[in-house]
């Protein structure tokens, strides 16, 4: 019965999926948000704050926060926790110096109680550049391969060429209607 | 089960419910929940602990919630300065929505957020508001630069933002420029370092004139304002500014015409006033003041503060309208009370009749305060209009025939004033005055009938009965009372004596031994005093002719009437006091009226310093001592009063003499008599030193002081010298006579500098004939001071056993610079600065050989020092100081060209008398 149900909500998209974009400064968030909402690549400014945007992807319509990534902002992450359904997580893979700091907040990130049942969704941005850390690389760095009790996945993305997100989005699309 | 309980509550509340509701999916509840918490914000209840959630609902294309959220915001970003930094990226989206409404919205409230760590990233979004295609948004940017400039000027003027706003005002639209001109007079207003770059001038005042026919009132009263806040370049321009302005009086908005009252006020202080144009500017000003009285009366008392600083200013404007000010019945009183004060100002021969039969009527009123004064304005009606006093004063009289009692007490005061602008005229209706004595309770009017009785004591028979009636209670009365009582008795006491003792010297211990109030006690100690030593003085002084009073009594003081009326249409002009006298905590700048050229220049001619230097005595640079500050002033010419009281300050140790006779009196004795050998042995050594190292010190040749046919054989020649900072008279005594001479003694008259004998004359004796002594008397400055003609004139009276003898010689100058004469580069810099260019005297000195380091050389052993030197154009320019022993400083520039023997010399010192003996220094140093 409850499976009939969730098929009709996720068949008419009544219910919007919450999807939190985060990462450090710089990684690619604002534009990979609009990249899935418009599929245009925008010119932006660093996010003091956030963005908000619906994205419809295949029927299912998510609710995506882009939320600045300096560090003065990174505290207030914690006000966007609460029934989160996804978590995007962007990494400039050029920027092997503060790939170290990347890991830490995403660790302490999904120590938080109210992120316990988000799927994460990792985005190895920025492919596009020469000599960028591959994903195994990436994946590593940021000890996800540690990761317990958790739904998870490392894609290889350029925003800027619009590469990668699809998959990501399908296997994100998939996961969270599996999981209801 | 623990007693923790109590401290987890199951109920989470109102907050927890909200921020539920908050996060709702869905738009409706979100924007209900909103308006929830909003209501809670407005009732007082503490909400902020949503504010993420709250601004988390910022971004969405619901207009209304948009508004919600904002208002939150601006309430709470200041409690929530951190985490208000999530809201920055929802206003820079805003200011860039298709919607001009939302980026002015957007920008508005970014304003309003007083945020440091937000007001950084508003400066982006504020630049391109200002630029924004829509005059909406270019008018709320515009007000949000000086917003922004309260928060933090130093970031607006370092982000070019006054320069984007001065660039608002040629915008074509008319709402955008009046609140540019808005933002900009905010901004002027709290910095004076805003003042440079948007000074108003011809170009953007026109451009404000073209705006002002469009904008709506509020917008014309900024413009209005603004415009009256510039001074025009010349008569033309205020003209056709006032030309331009002119439509505004006729405008419905009463501050729209105050406003345009005020620029014309203004700039009619720079028009001609003889000018057809200004009379016909005067009776264009008129009726829209009139009209202004058939508003509420809120506003008619608004307007008649105005009206009463603008009659003070100009009393023709309004001078044929005198009807409009008459009170009507159902005015209140505060309207009452100001028609009645203008009135009196408009009051002049031609409509006399008519006022003084109003105010008759309204001191029959039944408002007390409103009656009082109207019998006030009676009494200065009279003291106003010469040929209707007497009228007033028969009216006084009336009404002090009612008895009602205010209005008597108020008549008397006015009628002491009346006694005091036409002495001995209208006497008779003292005994009138007299038979309402007992009925007078208020202290003012005691206190006047008490100075009637005393003034006219001996018109009044029983005034000693009187006086003494109003003694019994002494002590009770108020100071002014006593002190009238007092002074009356006293002067009653000066035209009576004879039956009167008992009551002054009752009075006077009263006044003295009974009163701890120090003002009846000295008053009565000082008319003690000059009653015991000399009555006739007393009389003098106590019954002396009273100066005439003024007509108007309370008028405003011209600096501050001026000043408020810059401030017409303000609240300064109902208050009549400066804003900075009410408003706190703004640098109010205070403003000032402009002036006419023609006018100004006259003004500025005579308000300068007469180039005389008694003008400003006090202001010579370095003048502490008391030598120097009393010469200065002796040089002017002081009055005999001020001459005693110098001489008293005088440290008088010798006998003074009165005269050149009385010059060698018993004194000189004594001084002979203290002369040592020891003295002699110092001299001496002086002398060697003084020698071996100033040997470069001009000294003039001697010259024959007193020829030995006027010193009966004695002949004396000298000069003066200065050693090691002492100045020396070098004297030499020759004896032509046939006998020896002998108790020779020296002494000086007073002269300009103080100059007097510092020891005994040393000389030998006796001087046998056909033989000459020579002496060094050494000098100081001392001596008393007296202004010679010319200056340096010194009398000198030289005696010995056969007479004394009186010649004269001049003192050079240079023997007074002293060695301190040397100043620091920036104090010279300063003071010629400070020294007005009109002091500056050139003169030439021919034919000198020498080069500038020569010269430098040559004034520095005269204590004339350079403080620097230049070479400008392949001239020598020496800057150099001096400075004299009483403390007078002058600076001086010479000018050398190579090549050239003749110098200019260039003087400027604070006293010019001095300038011909200083030329007359420089001339003899650097030709020796």
């Amino acid at each position: 019965m409850g499976g009939l149900l969730s098929y009709f909500s996720a068949l008419f998209g009544s219910k919007e999926r919450r999807i939190l974009i985060l990462g450090l400064d710089g990684a690619g968030k604002t534009t990979i948000l609009y990249r899935l909402q418009v599929g245009e690549v925008v010119t932006t400014i660093p996010t003091i704050g956030f963005n908000v945007e619906t994205v419809t992807y295949k029927n299912l319509k998510f609710q995506v926060w882009d939320l600045g990534g300096q560090t003065s902002i990174r505290p207030y992450w914690r006000c966007y926790y609460s029934n989160t359904d996804a978590i995007i997580y962007v990494v400039d893979s050029m920027d092997r110096d503060r790939i170290g700091i990347s890991k830490q907040e995403l660790v302490s990130m999904l120590e938080e109680d109210e992120l316990k049942k988000s799927v994460l969704v990792v985005f190895a941005n920025k492919q596009d550049i020469e000599g960028a850390m591959t994903v195994t690389e990436v994946a590593n760095s940021l000890g996800l391969p540690a990761l317990k009790n958790r739904k998870y996945q490392i894609f290889k993305t350029s925003a800027i060429k619009g590469e990668g997100l699809d998959e990501a989005m399908e296997w994100l699309t998939n996961t969270l209607v599996q999981a209801k | 089960m623990t007693d923790s309980k109590y401290f987890t509550t199951t109920k989470k509340g109102e907050i927890f419910e909200l921020k539920a509701e908050l996060n709702s999916d869905k738009k409706e509840k979100k924007k209900e929940a909103v308006k929830k918490v909003i209501a809670s914000m407005t009732v007082g209840k503490d909400v902020s602990a949503l504010f993420a959630d709250v601004v988390n609902c910022m971004q969405t294309d619901n207009l209304e919630l948009k508004k919600l959220v904002y208002l939150y915001l601006m309430n709470y970003a200041k409690t929530q300065p951190d985490v208000a930094i999530i809201s920055v990226n929802t206003f820079v989206r805003d200011c860039e929505d298709p919607n001009p409404l939302i980026r002015a919205l957007a920008v508005r409230t970014m304003g309003c957020i007083r945020v440091d760590k937000i007001t950084e990233y508003l400066c982006e979004p504020l630049r391109k508001c200002l630029k924004d295609e829509d005059p909406y948004v270019r008018k709320t940017a515009a007000v949000c630069v000086a917003k922004l400039h309260d928060i933090n000027a130093q970031l607006v003027e370092d982000q070019g933002f006054l320069d984007a706003l001065k660039d608002l005002l040629s915008d074509s639209n008319p709402m955008v420029v009046a609140n540019a001109v808005a933002a900009i007079s905010e901004i002027l207003e709290t910095s004076s370092n805003a003042q440079p770059s948007l000074e108003m001038n011809s170009g953007t005042i026109n451009k404000l004139l073209t705006a002002l026919n469009e904008c709506t009132e509020w917008g014309q009263v900024f413009i209005l304002d603004s415009i009256s806040n510039y001074i025009p370049k010349d008569e033309k321009e205020a003209q056709s500014i006032c030309e331009r302005v002119t439509p505004r009086l006729a405008h419905a908005n009463a501050a729209v015409v105050l406003s345009a009252v005020k620029v014309i006020m203004k700039y009619m202080e720079v028009l001609d006033i003889h000018s057809d144009y200004v009379t016909m500017l005067v009776k264009k000003l008129s009726p829209p003041l009139v009209t202004l009285l058939s508003a509420e009366p809120e506003i008619q008392y608004v307007a008649l503060r105005n009206i009463n600083l603008i009659v003070q200013k100009r009393s023709d404007i309004l001078k044929t309208e005198m009807k409009v000010f008459f009170v009507k019945y159902n005015d209140p009183i505060y309207v009452k009370l100001e028609k009645l004060d203008i009135m009196i100002r408009l009051t002049n021969q031609g409509n006399i009749a008519q006022v003084l039969a109003e105010l008759k009527e309204y001191a029959t009123e039944v408002d007390v305060d409103f009656v009082r004064k109207s019998v006030r304005a009676i009494g200065r009606c009279a003291i106003k209009v010469e040929q209707a006093a007497e009228r007033c004063v028969s009216t006084l009289l009336d009404l002090i025939q009612t008895k009602v009692n205010y209005v008597v007490q108020e008549a008397i005061v006015v009628i002491k004033d009346i006694f005091r602008k036409y002495p001995n005229k209208y006497e008779s209706i003292i005994a009138t005055l007299c038979e309402n004595l007992d009925t007078l309770d208020e202290p003012e009017a005691r206190a006047s009938m008490i100075w009637i009785i005393g003034e006219y004591a001996e018109r009044i028979d029983n005034a000693d009965e009187l006086l003494e009636s109003f003694l019994e209670g002494f002590q009770d009365e108020n100071t002014q009372v006593q002190l009238q009582l007092l002074t009356a008795i006293v002067k009653l006491f000066l035209k009576r004596p004879t039956d009167t003792q008992e009551l002054v010297q009752q009075v006077l211990s009263l006044a003295t031994q009974d009163s701890d109030n120090p003002d009846l006690r000295d008053r009565g100690y000082i008319y003690w005093r000059l009653l015991s030593t000399d009555p006739a003085a007393a009389k003098e002084v106590v019954l002396a002719d009273k100066p005439l009073i003024s007509e108007e009594t309370d008028l405003i003081e011209p600096t501050l009437l001026d000043e408020l009326i810059c401030h017409i249409a303000s609240l300064a002009s109902v208050y009549h006091k400066p804003p900075n006298a009410f408003v706190e905590g703004r640098g109010v700048t205070r403003r000032s009226l402009p002036r006419n050229q023609s006018d100004a220049a006259v003004g500025e001619t005579s308000s300068e310093p007469h180039p005389a230097p008694v003008q400003q005595p006090t202001v010579i640079p370095g003048v502490d001592s008391l030598i120097g500050d009393l010469l200065d002033m002796d040089l002017g010419g002081p009055t005999p009063y001020q001459q005693q009281q110098m001489l008293s300050q005088l440290p008088i140790s010798a006998p003074t003499p009165s005269g050149a006779v009385d010059l060698l009196g018993e004194g000189l004795d004594n001084l002979l008599g203290g002369g040592g050998g020891g003295m002699d042995a110092l001299g001496g050594l002086n002398d060697i030193f003084g020698i071996a190292t100033q040997s470069s010190f001009y000294v003039p040749p001697q010259e024959v002081w007193l020829t030995a046919v006027k010193g009966k054989g004695m002949e004396v020649t000298g000069t003066f010298a200065r050693r090691n900072k002492q100045i020396y008279m070098e004297l030499t005594f020759t004896n032509k006579a046939m006998q020896p001479m002998m108790g020779f003694a020296i002494q000086f008259n007073k002269n300009s500098f103080g100059l007097q004998p510092a020891t005994p004359l040393q000389l030998q004796s006796p001087l046998p004939p056909n033989q000459s002594a020579s002496t060094s008397l050494a000098l100081n400055t001392q001596g008393q001071i007296q202004k010679m003609e010319p200056l340096t004139n010194l009398q000198v009276a030289v005696k010995n056993n056969i007479s004394v003898f009186y010649f004269s010689c001049q003192i050079p100058l240079h023997i007074l610079f002293t060695e301190e004469g040397e100043m620091d580069k920036k104090d010279f810099l300063s003071s010629w600065k400070e020294i007005p260019s009109q002091n500056e005297v050139q003169s030439t000195i021919t034919n000198v050989q020498h080069n500038a380091d020569t010269v430098s050389q040559k004034l520095r052993n005269n204590n004339i020092f350079t403080i620097a030197k230049r070479n400008v154009e392949g001239q020598d320019m020496l800057y150099q100081s001096l400075s004299l022993t009483n403390g007078i400083r002058v600076l001086a520039e010479l000018k050398i060209q190579p090549g050239m023997s003749n110098f200019t010399l260039s003087l400027k010192s604070r006293v010019l008398d001095i300038y011909p003996f200083i030329q007359q220094a420089f001339d003899s140093i650097l030709h020796n």
